[in-house]
């Protein structure tokens, strides 16, 4: 992605966030998508380690339920930082990071292109 | 939340912010800020200088300064027309800072947050060298408007300059422009003499597409006058280096004329 795209509108829409982009895209990405994908350091190391099957989740974890954010705040110019219903907050998602990790949404035909 | 994820922070009174940055040391970033707030300055715009160098703070001994109390000193200081904040301000010379990075975030936001800036048209921020702490809290909390990275011409020099670009594009601050320090040095002969190689700042420049802001000669009386406490712009105003300076104020002052970035838009949640 060419660094002088940015979003012009980001917003929940179903179980995920849907994004309007500067270079006229519009993309979509699940918030389980997102969370399972968090960029944070403790959350790759612990993507590269095998499942653990016996790992206990806290009760904050355990209540959390479908993953879905509480909070979604800027970073600078470049980011977005995620507080999810879990608590955890760590993740740092680029405006590159949350571009490949959506995918394109087709664009709506108005009714006066409907073919 | 995230304790280490630094708080956003607006400056209402700043209209610009200016990071001077390098990826190396010693390539001249505190003499090149402190001339440069002092050139600005010149240009009758009003600044500050904020040195974010936590470990070696450099503005309190250019600008003529020590260590006051801060229990009876309010911040920031002045001298020349310049605001200014270090912490060399509020501890002892010969002390060092020894403190892991949190508490270098916390200093460079406290700086830009909880000191009365008052109304400026320029802060520059003269930067540690490379890309940790400091550079990563400012470009997360602190409304930028650019940056402009100082390298000397040499290959070794520009390589981690290269890097502090990158961080710099990574972060999505805009860099305004190169300046070249310690480019030339003009003998007795009025030959010039290229000491450290030449080019090495217009080379960068052209890789990343941006000006050149400058190109700065080597004056053995800068490092006089920063020993001495005043910054060499307004000792020797009519000296070829001053001139460089002037150039580079009005060259930043250019770069900085049109609109500044937009910020992102706010999550509808």
């Amino acid at each position: 992605m060419a660094n002088d795209v940015r979003p012009l509108s980001l917003k929940r829409e179903g179980d995920g966030l849907k994004i309007e982009w500067s270079d006229g895209a519009a993309t979509f990405v699940t918030w389980r998508h997102l969370r399972v994908q968090c960029p944070c350091a403790g959350c790759i190391d612990d993507r590269a380690k095998p499942t653990d099957p016996f790992k206990v989740l806290t009760p904050q974890e355990a209540a959390a339920g479908a993953p879905a954010p509480v909070a979604m705040k800027t970073v600078g110019h470049y980011a977005y930082q995620i507080t999810w219903n879990d608590g955890h907050d760590t993740g740092i998602f680029t405006l590159d990071a949350l571009r490949n990790l959506s995918q394109p949404v087709p664009p709506r035909l108005s009714p006066t292109e409907v073919p | 939340m995230n304790p280490q994820m630094p708080q956003k922070l607006s400056l209402p009174g700043v209209k610009h912010v200016i990071a001077v940055a390098s990826g190396k040391g010693g390539v001249g970033k505190s003499t090149v800020a402190a001339n440069l707030a002092l050139a600005l300055h010149s240009a009758g715009k009003k600044v500050g200088l904020m040195d974010a160098d936590i470990y070696g703070p450099s503005v309190p001994i250019m600008f003529g300064l020590g260590q006051v109390d801060p229990q009876t000193t309010p911040f920031p200081l002045h001298k020349y027309g310049i605001t200014l904040m270090s912490m060399g301000f509020m501890v002892d010379p010969n002390q060092a800072v020894i403190w892991r990075g949190p508490k270098v975030a916390q200093a460079v936001q406290a700086f830009l947050g909880q000191i009365d800036w008052g109304t400026l048209d320029y802060l520059v921020i003269d930067l540690p060298p490379g890309t940790g702490d400091a550079q990563l809290t400012l470009s997360q909390s602190a409304p930028l408007t650019g940056a402009v990275i100082v390298t000397t011409p040499q290959d070794v020099s520009l390589i981690d300059a290269r890097k502090g670009v990158r961080m710099f594009q990574e972060v999505r601050v805009p860099v305004l422009g190169v300046i070249e320090n310690m480019s030339y040095f003009v003998g007795d002969d009025s030959k010039r003499y290229e000491i450290f190689r030449a080019g090495g700042g217009r080379k960068l420049a052209a890789e990343i597409g941006v000006p050149l802001l400058g190109e700065v000669p080597i004056d053995p009386r800068i490092a006089e006058c920063g020993d001495a406490g005043e910054p060499f712009v307004r000792k020797y105003p009519d000296a070829p280096v001053s001139k460089a300076f002037l150039e580079l104020a009005r060259s930043t002052i250019a770069a900085t004329s049109g609109a500044p970035a937009a910020p992102l838009p706010d999550v509808q949640l």
